[in-house]
C-alpha cells in the first residue's frame, strides 16, 4: 500500500522555479534515494516533505491524510541534517531523549527506549558524553538515534553521510541498512554520491533541474535507462551517435562504418543514440559469437582494478569505448591491437535531448 | 615590523597613554593621607575610604545607584531580550525596520533624552524618583541588550530549532530548551552592558535625579565642584574595580558562548 503519496509538487522560490511536477509513490518501509547533481531540487523536496519550505502546487498525502500544509512538528516524520544539528549543551543521552521528553513519556519508559536505540546504533559508551566530544561517524549515529526513537512514520536524511570519509561511509551505510530492515520503517535519503544510493536503495529517483527524471530500482535504471542523461549519472556507459536501420531482415544501428546488430523487440524505432555498458562491449569475441560486429580498435590505456580491468579503446569512426576486460593473464598493453564486438544485447537505443 | 604590527603597537601606545596612564598616576592618590589631590603623597592612608563608607553622600548615592541599575538592568532585559526575540522571528524588511528602531537610542544625544524624559516625568508626576531614572535608563541599555543578545541569536545554527522542531517540539518548548540555554551568555553581556551603562550614567541623571535619588556619578560630580578631595578618587577607583569585575565576567561569558557555538 502507498504509505507516502506525492503528487504534482511545483515549487517558486520569488521568480524561479526549484520544482517542476514531481510526482512519487512511497510504499511502507520502503527505503527510497533522491540521487541528482547538486542544484537539481533534492534538498528542496526533501524540506517540503518535513514541512519547512511550503509548495507552490500539489499536494502531498500521508496514509491517505493530506499533510500538506501541516506543520513541521505535528508531522512525526525523523529528520537527520547534513550537518547533525545535534544539541550541543546535551548530552548525548539527552539529545537522544529530546523526542520522548517532547511527548511527555515517563521517565523510566525513556531510559529504556533511548537505551535500546544507543544499543542499535553502539553508541551505549557514549550516552554521557556532549557531542564536541565525539567523532564525525558517531555525531552522525546519535543524529540517527534521535531521529528513530519516537517510531517516526518516515524517516528523512539529507546526505547523511556526505562529511565523512569513504571507509567509514561504507560502513555505515550497512548499518543503516541493517537499520532500516530491523526498524521496517520509511526511509527517504538525498545523495549526490551514486554508489550510495545503488546500495542501499529500494527505489532511486533521479532528479535533474528540479524534475524526477526517472525513479526505480537500481537494476531498471542501469539497464533501463530513459534518458541519456539518468544512463550518464548511473554507472558508465558508450554513448553511440546515429540512426536505426530497420530496411533488412535483421534491424540494424548504423553508427560511422559500423552495423551493429539490434537484438530483439522492444526497442523504439526511431533512437539516435545506442547506450552500450563497458560490460557488453566484448573484447576480442570468440569467433563462435555471432550476432555482433567485430571492430579492429586499439587500446588508449587501461585502469586495473585487480578482479578487471577498464579499457579505453579506439576504433575508427567511433568515440573512445570503454569496455571491461577480465585480466587473469595480464593487461592489454597500450597502443595495442585488439578486436571489439559490439551488439545490441543489453544495450539501450535512446533520442537526443530527452 | 610588518604594517600590521605598527598600526598594532600605535594603537596599542595609544590607548595605554589616554587610558591606563591618567588612572595610573590619578588612582594611587585613593591612599593620600592629605586632603590634597597633589604629589607627592605625605603618606600612605585608608582614610578616604572611611569617609567614603561613612560619612553621606556616599554610601546613599551607591546605594540609589545600585537599585537604579538593577531595575533598569531587569527592565532592559526583558524588553531588548523580547525585542531581538521578535525580530529574529519577522521577516527580513520588518527586522531591518525593527533593528533600526530598537537601536535608535544608542544615537540620540544623551542631552536630548535627558531634556525629554525630563518633561515627559514632570508631567506624569514621577519627576525626582528612583522609578523615572529606571525608566529613563532602561532606554539607554535595552539596545545593548538587543544587540547582544541577536548577535548570540544570529550565531545560532538555524537548524537546532528545525530539529526540536522536526521532533515534535513546540515553538515555546524549543525556545526554553535550545534557543535559550544556548543564547543566554548573550542576554547576560548585555544584562551586564545595561548594569554598568547606568550605574556610571550621568547626563540623564542630571535632568531626573534630585536630593532623595542622588546617583553615585551625580554626587562625584558635584563633589568635583565642591570640594577636591581624595574621596572622589577613592569612589572614582571604587568603579573602575566594578566595572573591571564585570568585564571579566563578560570575558568568561564569551568564551563560554565560543565553545558552545
Ligand atoms: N531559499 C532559496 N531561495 C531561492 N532559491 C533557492 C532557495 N533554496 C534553493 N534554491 C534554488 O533551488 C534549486 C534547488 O536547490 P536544492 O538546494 O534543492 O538543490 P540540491 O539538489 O539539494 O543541491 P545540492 O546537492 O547542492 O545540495 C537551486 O537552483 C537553488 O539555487
Ligand atoms: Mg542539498
Amino acid at each position: 500500500m502507498a504509505q507516502l503519496e506525492i503528487s504534482s509538487i511545483d515549487k517558486f522560490y520569488g521568480a524561479t522555479q526549484a520544482l517542476f511536477d514531481v510526482s512519487l509513490t512511497v510504499r511502507k518501509g520502503e527505503f527510497v534515494t533522491l540521487l541528482g547533481p547538486s542544484g537539481s531540487g533534492k534538498t528542496t523536496l526533501l524540506k517540503i516533505l518535513a514541512g519547512f519550505e511550503s509548495v507552490s502546487a500539489g499536494r502531498i498525502t500521508l496514509n491517505g491524510r493530506d499533510v500538506t500544509a501541516l506543520a513541521p512538528e505535528r508531522r512525526n516524520f525523523g529528520l537527520v541534517f547534513q550537518g547533525y544539528a545535534l544539541f550541543p549543551h546535551m548530552t548525548v543521552f539527552d539529545n537522544v531523549a529530546y523526542p520522548l521528553r517532547v511527548r511527555r513519556i515517563p521517565r523510566d519508559e525513556i531510559a529504556q527506549r533511548v537505551a535500546e536505540m544507543l544499543d542499535l546504533v553502539q553508541l551505549s559508551r557514549f550516552a554521557q558524553r556532549k557531542p564536541a566530544a565525539l567523532s564525525g561517524g558517531q555525531q552522525q549515529r546519535v543524529a540517527l538515534a534521535r531521529a528513530l526513537v519516537f517510531r517516526p512514520d518516515l524517516l528523512l536524511l539529507d546526505e547523511p553521510m556526505s562529511a565523512l570519509d569513504k571507509k567509514l561511509r561504507g560502513d555505515l551505510q550497512e548499518q543503516l541498512r541493517d537499520i532500516h530492515r530491523s526498524l521496517g520503517t520509511t526511509f527517504i535519503n538525498v545523495t549526490h554520491d551514486q554508489e550510495e544510493a545503488m546500495h542501499m536503495s529500494d527505489t532511486i529517483a533521479i532528479m535533474n533541474h528540479g524534475r524526477i527524471e526517472q525513479a526505480g530500482s537500481a537494476f531498471a535504471l542501469y539497464r533501463h535507462p530513459g534518458s541519456r542523461f539518468v544512463a550518464e549519472f548511473v554507472g558508465k556507459s558508450n554513448f553511440l551517435g546515429g540512426r536505426a536501420d530497420h530496411s533488412g531482415n535483421q534491424p540494424v544501428f548504423v553508427t560511422g562504418s559500423a552495423r551493429i546488430p539490434l537484438a530483439g523487440p522492444g526497442l523504439p524505432p526511431d533512437g539516435t543514440i545506442l547506450m552500450i555498458r563497458p560490460e557488453d562491449v566484448v573484447l576480442n569475441p570468440p569467433d563462435a559469437q555471432t550476432n555482433l560486429v567485430r571492430l579492429p580498435a586499439k587500446v588508449l590505456s587501461s585502469t586495473y582494478s585487480g578482479d578487471r580491468a577498464l579499457y579505453t579503446l579506439a576504433a575508427e569512426g567511433l568515440p573512445p569505448l570503454l569496455a571491461y576486460g577480465h585480466a587473469r593473464e595480464g593487461l592489454h598493453d597500450n597502443g595495442g591491437a585488439v578486436t571489439v564486438g559490439l551488439s545490441g544485447d543489453g544495450a539501450v537505443l535512446l533520442s537526443e535531448g530527452v | 615590523m610588518s604594517p600590521s604590527r605598527i598600526v598594532f603597537a600605535v594603537s596599542v601606545g595609544f590607548g595605554f597613554a589616554f587610558l591606563i596612564l591618567p588612572l595610573a598616576i590619578v588612582l594611587p592618590l585613593a591612599f593620600n593621607d592629605s586632603t590634597f589631590l597633589n604629589y607627592p603623597m605625605s603618606g600612605v592612608s585608608l582614610r578616604w575610604f572611611d569617609v567614603v563608607l561613612n560619612q553621606p553622600p556616599w554610601l546613599f548615592a551607591m546605594a540609589n545607584s545600585f537599585k537604579v541599575a538593577v531595575g533598569a538592568m531587569a527592565l532592559s532585559v526583558v524588553t531588548g531580550g523580547l525585542a531581538a526575540m521578535g525580530v529574529m522571528a519577522s521577516g527580513r524588511v520588518a527586522a531591518l525596520v525593527l533593528s533600526a528602531l530598537f537601536v535608535s537610542p544608542l544615537v540620540v544625544p544623551s542631552v536630548v533624552l535627558g531634556v525629554a524624559m525630563f518633561f515627559i516625568f514632570a508631567r506624569f508626576g514621577l519627576s525626582g524618583g528612583h522609578l523615572s531614572l529606571i525608566l529613563a535608563h532602561s532606554v539607554l541599555g535595552a539596545p545593548l541588550v538587543f544587540l547582544s543578545a541577536m548577535t548570540s541569536l544570529k550565531g545560532l545554527n538555524p537548524e537546532l530549532d528545525r530539529a526540536g522542531a522536526s521532533m515534535g517540539a513546540s515553538r515555546l518548548f524549543r525556545f526554553r530548551t535550545i534557543i535559550l540555554p544556548l543564547t543566554a551568555p548573550g542576554f547576560l553581556i548585555g544584562a551586564m552592558f545595561a548594569f554598568i551603562t547606568s550605574f556610571d550614567e550621568v547626563v540623564v541623571a542630571l535632568f531626573l535625579s534630585s536630593p532623595q535619588s542622588l546617583t553615585l556619578p551625580i554626587a562625584l560630580f558635584s563633589g568635583l565642584r565642591d570640594q577636591l578631595e581624595p574621596t572622589l578618587v577613592v569612589v572614582a577607583l571604587m568603579l573602575s574595580m566594578i566595572s573591571a569585575l564585570f568585564l571579566l565576567v563578560v570575558a568568561r561569558l564569551q568564551k563560554a558562548t565560543e565553545q558552545k557555538a
